[in-house]
């Protein structure tokens, strides 16, 4: 019975969780039972069905795992993110459902988790291999991305004391409307640009190999 | 007619601001979401909403990184995933499962870290196959000599069919059990976290 509860209250608290309008604040705030999610459970049925906010993976280099299937591929990818993705679904996503000046997941669920497999510079500043999650700190014109070793986390709630970095880019407004929250890594002369766009906003971090 | 032409100017010169600040950026190609969807399952289940509420009871043993094709009215085993042969166990990247302490699998100690995990399907068993090839694509490139461990365990059938391929980390007596599910057949392997 003990167990019972315990299995319902993580129903709950996953369903409190998984929409991307919850502010981290919403962790100790009681869970709204309006929405109606399929929480991740032990239960094997039908009704473990895939995430709204799926998860996905991205690698530098692009696509490393096909690369590695061509036996030219290196052995080991130079970075690799996995994120979840929440859907815009006709909201006003920053400076709306996502607050300025609040930190944000840069997300949804578990929080997302950068891997570098070497150690790369990020303005100036030496990022050792390894681990770690990421959030944001949104604003209007420019973002600060924040690099956290609180890993295998969920992301509504971050201890700014185990922050390891921390990294302000500009934004810049974007023609094509995201309807997922898109994480890429874009090829760049100095080693690889990390872009997130969502709505009409997109914000890109320069990390030099 | 001078404050028109001043408000022209400050209006000018704002929005002359802004494009410094948001210039327009070439149009993006847009990557689709995926049609199998990944997902992760950890053990304990749920770490990471147990970590941020101060609940948690145990350390982290392992996490399962997959992605989840569903059945879409198709014939799973025998048909779309075919007997005999190295499954993938998902869809696109092959599977990744993780220790975070050293285990044991068939009796055998398998070290604590990352390795890629396969299925060779049959109608009445499965064996679990951990190779050490990692950030893989499929089980296109598997190679036999980098397996870690393989252990054969029967298959349950069950009587509500799993639209979605689904993997799951499940406690057992002697640590956990990894469970997969698809269609209308379940299977376990067994890990022994002692």
């Amino acid at each position: 019975m003990n167990s019972f509860f315990r299995l319902l209250l993580v129903a709950v608290v996953l369903a409190s969780c998984t929409d991307a309008s919850d502010k981290p604040a919403s962790v100790s705030a009681q869970p709204s039972p309006a929405i109606k999610i399929t929480p991740r459970t032990n239960l094997v049925s039908s009704a473990t069905s895939p995430d709204i906010s799926p998860l996905d993976v991205i690698y530098f280099p692009a696509d490393f795992p096909v690369q590695k299937m061509s036996q030219n591929g290196a052995a080991l990818p130079v970075v690799r993110v996995i994120y979840s993705r929440p859907l815009k679904q006709g909201r006003t996503i920053f400076g709306s459902l996502i607050p300025y000046n609040d930190t944000w997941r840069l997300g949804a669920n578990e929080s997302t988790e950068i891997e570098f497999f070497k150690a790369v510079t990020i303005q100036k500043k030496r990022v050792a291999a390894g681990r770690y999650i990421l959030y944001c700190v949104p604003e209007a014109t420019q973002w600060t991305l924040i690099f956290n070793t609180n890993v295998y986390s969920w992301g509504l709630k971050q201890d700014p004391s185990m922050d390891a970095h921390r990294f302000t880019v500009p934004t810049r407004k974007i023609e094509t409307v995201f309807e997922y929250f898109t994480m890429n890594f874009e090829k760049a002369q100095y080693g690889v640009d990390l872009t997130m766009s969502w709505d009409t906003v997109s914000a890109s971090l320069p990390i030099t190999l | 007619m001078k404050n028109i032409i001043l408000g022209l100017c400050f209006l000018v010169s704002i929005s002359s601001l802004q494009a410094q600040t948001m210039v327009a950026a070439p149009a993006i190609k847009i990557p689709a979401l995926d049609k199998s969807p990944m997902d992760m399952a950890y053990f304990p289940a749920n770490f990471p909403v147990l970590k941020i509420q101060d609940k948690v009871s145990a350390p982290l043993a392992a996490r399962v990184i997959y992605s989840r094709p569903q059945k879409n009215g198709r014939p799973v085993f025998g048909e779309l995933v075919e007997y005999g042969k190295v499954w993938r166990l998902g869809a696109n990247e092959a599977t990744e499962i993780e220790f975070f302490k050293d285990v044991k699998i068939a009796n055998k100690k398998v070290l604590k870290g990352k390795y890629t995990i396969y299925a060779l399907v049959n109608p009445a068993d499965w064996t679990f196959i951990l190779n050490k090839e990692t950030d893989v694509w499929g089980a296109f490139k598997y190679d036999e000599k980098k397996d870690v461990v393989r252990m054969t365990v029967p298959v349950q059938k069950v009587a509500e069919p799993a639209e979605a391929f689904s993997i799951l980390l499940d406690k057992s007596a002697i640590g956990m059990d990894l469970i997969v599910a698809w269609d209308d057949v379940k299977v376990a392997l067994p890990v022994s976290l002692k």
